[in-house]
């Protein structure tokens, strides 16, 4: 029978029993003891179903999406790859059906592109600011604040894209609705700028201190040290943040399901409506039954998008590889 | 002005970190194209004297300076005076080799380019001068663009040295460059000190009396912020005048 005092004796036990024993050198860790050996048992199932978790999500992803290009659509006509990617329809409720997700791709990319455009430059600002010009004391309540933003929920920064930037946009620019590419592109550049401005500053903090001793020493001013020493640096830490801020900003759903206004259409003007990735997934999923092509084709959009979230990503781990192991080699 | 024997001359120097006074009254002058060891315990302010004369000090919030450094005449703490100007002019060593992450020519070229010397000829000049005026030249003229940090300690030390050469500084300071250095790696840079003499103005920071003693003319003895007694290296080792630098000379304390 289990009581609580059997749990905690299970659970204290291990701890115990390591006060007590004598030291037995090396050979202690190789999991002779029986401590050791719960814990170890222990951590190694945590880690494991964290990990199967994870893998068997990829599983179910990829068996549900591929099977858009597998079995025939409801009418008896196929889908191929080609029509999947490079298709400019998406009309899902037509028949034969559309799955086209050109719109929705374009839609993820221009959104994150034009959200960069902004975030980058005002994201790194924030860096070089707190790390370079701010006194001590607006650096001790800066950092926390920036850090702070990132914990606003998207859904907060989606209401305020909805019901002020859009009224905004609408009267400035005389259109038939502020929701668009360039609303969601500001909301997300929001968002990315807290992970762009507080990886980046660790980053520049993190460059030794002799170093831009040995810059200033040579008669370099602050700016000339900032540009020539301290930046080039802290360059792998800065567009790792870079990445991951737009990572956040491409895999983000709810401030485009709100703010970008929804239209599957090819559009190169920041005015007009877009529809990416993740909200159609969101907007549509609700409607689908499951099986059908359409459900099918939601999933093989999460393929899509996760294999595009993780080339970023491995193109983060990569830049940051790089400068670090050559000792910036090129620089 | 010219005719002026001394590179530097310190008059009635103050200095405070905050409210703690870190350098009492000091006053000396230091002599163009000599050595001058500046020697005493930890903490007894010889690296912040030093650091003072290339205004590395300005870097510290807080701080406080009373009296004059002149530097060939010119008064360095002057309003007027650029601490940028004043670093182009005295060159430093520090401590830990602290070479850029990059190449090796990179470095050396870093100073030069700063103040705006771009032409690729110019450069590779400056650097091969530099580069062999440290003794470094032989061992890397084949790797220029190689990672300054794949190189030894000595060699990276050694090349902060050309790096600063570069800027042909009136005055070198360098603040123990040697304690980071194995025996040999040391002697050389030593050696290259003595040679240096010849054309450049000298002042080192040791804990090394050994090392004061092989290589400067001139030696300054300091303790808890002041400077106790400053001769000829050979009269300071041999009969100071005052009981504490012959306490520490001879090792009763420090």
């Amino acid at each position: 029978m289990i009581t609580h005092s059997n749990v905690w004796r299970f659970f204290t036990k291990p701890l115990m029993k390591t006060r007590l024993a004598p030291r037995r050198g090396l050979n202690g860790l190789a999991g002779k003891d029986i401590g050791d050996r719960q814990s170890r048992i222990i951590f190694t199932v945590l880690g494991f179903t964290a990990l199967t978790a994870l893998l068997l999500i990829v599983l179910f992803l990829f068996l549900e999406g591929t099977a858009l290009f597998i079995h025939p659509a409801e009418d008896g006509s196929r889908v191929g790859l080609g029509d999947f990617i490079l298709g400019s329809f998406w009309y899902p409720g037509y028949t034969p059906p559309e799955f086209g997700i050109l719109p929705l791709m374009a839609a993820s990319l221009s959104v994150t592109v034009l959200s960069a455009c902004l975030s980058i430059p005002l994201g790194m600002g924030t860096a070089l600011y707190l790390s370079s010009v701010a006194g001590p004391r607006v650096r001790e309540w800066g950092k926390p604040v920036i850090e702070l933003l990132a914990a606003m929920p998207s859904v907060v920064l989606g209401l305020v894209g909805m019901m002020v930037i859009a009224p905004f946009m609408q009267e400035w620019w005389d259109v038939p609705s502020g929701l668009n590419m360039l609303n969601a592109s500001v909301m997300l550049a929001l968002m990315a700028i807290p992970t762009i401005a507080s990886i980046a500053d660790d980053a520049l903090e993190s460059v030794p201190r002799d170093l831009l001793e040995a810059s200033y020493a040579l008669g370099a001013t602050p700016l000339q040290t900032l540009m020539r020493t301290r930046l080039p640096c802290a360059l792998s830490g800065v567009g790792a943040g870079i990445i991951l801020g737009l990572t956040r900003a491409m895999g983000e759903t709810m401030v485009v399901l709100m703010c970008a206004g929804g239209a599957a259409q090819l559009s190169f003007s920041p005015l007009d409506a877009v529809r990416p990735m993740t909200s159609t997934i969101a907007a549509e999923m609700g409607e689908t039954a499951v099986g059908s092509s359409h459900y099918s084709a939601l999933f093989a959009i999460g393929i899509t998008l996760f294999l595009m979230t993780f080339a970023f990503n491995l193109l983060a781990s990569f830049i940051a590889g790089r400068y670090s192991q050559k000792g910036y080699q090129a620089a | 002005m010219v005719n002026d024997p001394n590179a530097v001359e310190v008059k009635t120097l103050n200095f405070f970190y905050g409210e703690k006074q870190a350098l009492k009254n000091i006053n000396l002058d230091i002599k163009r194209n000599e050595i001058t060891a500046l020697i005493g315990p930890s903490g007894c302010g010889k690296s912040t004297f030093l650091r003072l004369l290339n205004r590395m000090n300005d870097l510290i919030a807080g701080v406080r300076l009373e009296g004059k450094i002149l530097l060939n005449g010119m008064d360095i703490y002057a309003p007027e005076a650029e601490s940028a100007d004043i670093r182009r002019r005295v060159g430093m060593v520090f401590q830990k080799p602290n070479p850029f992450p990059k190449s090796i020519f990179n470095n050396v070229a870093y100073g030069p380019m700063l103040h705006g010397i771009k032409n690729k000829h110019g450069l590779n000049r400056i650097v091969e001068s530099s580069l062999r005026a440290a003794a470094l030249w032989e061992e890397v003229k084949d790797d220029l663009h190689k990672s300054a940090l794949s190189l030894s300690g000595g060699q990276q030390q050694r090349l902060c040295l050309a790096r600063a050469l570069a800027m042909e500084p009136e005055v070198l300071l360098m603040d123990e460059p040697t304690s980071a250095l194995d025996p040999i790696s040391t002697s050389k840079i030593e050696e290259l000190v003595m040679d240096l003499k010849n054309s450049y103005t000298v002042i080192i920071v040791t804990h090394n009396m050994q090392q004061a003693a092989r290589i400067s003319d001139k030696t300054c003895f300091f303790y808890m912020g002041e400077l106790i007694e400053s001769g000829a290296t050979d009269q300071i080792f041999t009969l100071p005048q005052q009981r504490q630098t012959e306490n520490y000379i001879t090792g009763r304390f420090g």
